[in-house]
């Protein structure tokens, strides 16, 4: 039997999508969060690297934390992205893997795809692949990955068994799963857990 | 629950202040809410 989620699944998801809608048409408005190429410089990503990356593809950066942190990846793996946004960690994470690694970035968001397919071309990233979906139900093959990153994503899903159990289902046997999120070190109380306004204001 | 769900050799980042000086900084720091970077293996 699975467990009752704390908010309604779908409600939720469609709130995020309005949420990164916004970012993705108007990356300079103003959010409750910190966006683009400032954003990466505050979060440790390497610098020369956020200087030298074209402003359409990071200025709808709303990264939490830094995946790469954890280390960088290696040549020639394959990766996804859950939740890719603009498609910066993409960028990134092409930038490591090299031409002979590949990267799904995967997202539900229409403006988002169009904005991080457009980054790729204008890039002339033939190894980054943006698909239409959701994190809950990858469209990405069993045992295809040797890497799952994502930033900020999975605290925005309601189901995150169901994110961690595709997780496990698309990475083949001794993958990596690195990715940031954000957590609290307090208690939150469960009036403010099933207020669905809270999980994206 | 990464634990939960299968996953080993679990390692968790420092601490990141992501919403210093955003509009979010208020309930940020109302709940402690920090960026952390996860580290996590898929057995083999």
């Amino acid at each position: 039997m699975s467990e009752a989620l704390p908010v309604d699944a779908v409600t939720l998801r469609d709130e995020v999508r309005a949420k990164y809608r916004d970012v993705a048409v108007n990356p300079r408005g103003t959010f409750h969060f910190h966006t683009g190429r400032a954003l990466a410089r505050r979060l440790g990503y390497n610098e020369d690297l956020v200087a030298r990356m074209p402003e359409s593809a990071i200025e709808a950066f709303a990264g939490v934390g830094n995946p790469f942190s954890q280390g960088s990846l290696n040549a020639g793996e394959r990766v996804v992205d859950l939740g890719s946004g603009g498609g910066f960690d993409c960028f990134v994470a092409a930038e490591q893997v090299g031409p002979e690694g590949r990267v799904v970035g995967v997202d539900m968001t229409d403006e988002m795809l169009q904005r991080s397919r457009t980054a790729a071309t204008a890039m002339g990233l033939g190894t980054v692949e943006f698909r239409k979906g959701i994190i809950e139900d990858l469209p990405v093959e069993n045992d295809w990955a040797d890497v799952v990153i994502s930033n900020g994503v999975i605290n925005l899903c309601a189901d995150k068994k169901r994110v961690l159990n595709e997780v496990i289902r698309v990475l083949r046997p001794g993958g990596r799963l690195q990715f940031a999120d954000i957590a609290t070190g307090k208690v939150v109380p469960e009036a403010a857990v099933r207020n669905i306004d809270l999980w994206t204001d | 629950m990464l634990e939960e769900s299968g996953f080993v050799d679990i390692d968790i980042g420092p601490p990141v202040d992501t919403f210093g000086g955003a509009g979010g900084e208020g309930k940020a720091r109302l709940f402690e809410v920090f960026g952390y970077a996860f580290l996590a293996r898929k057995p083999r």
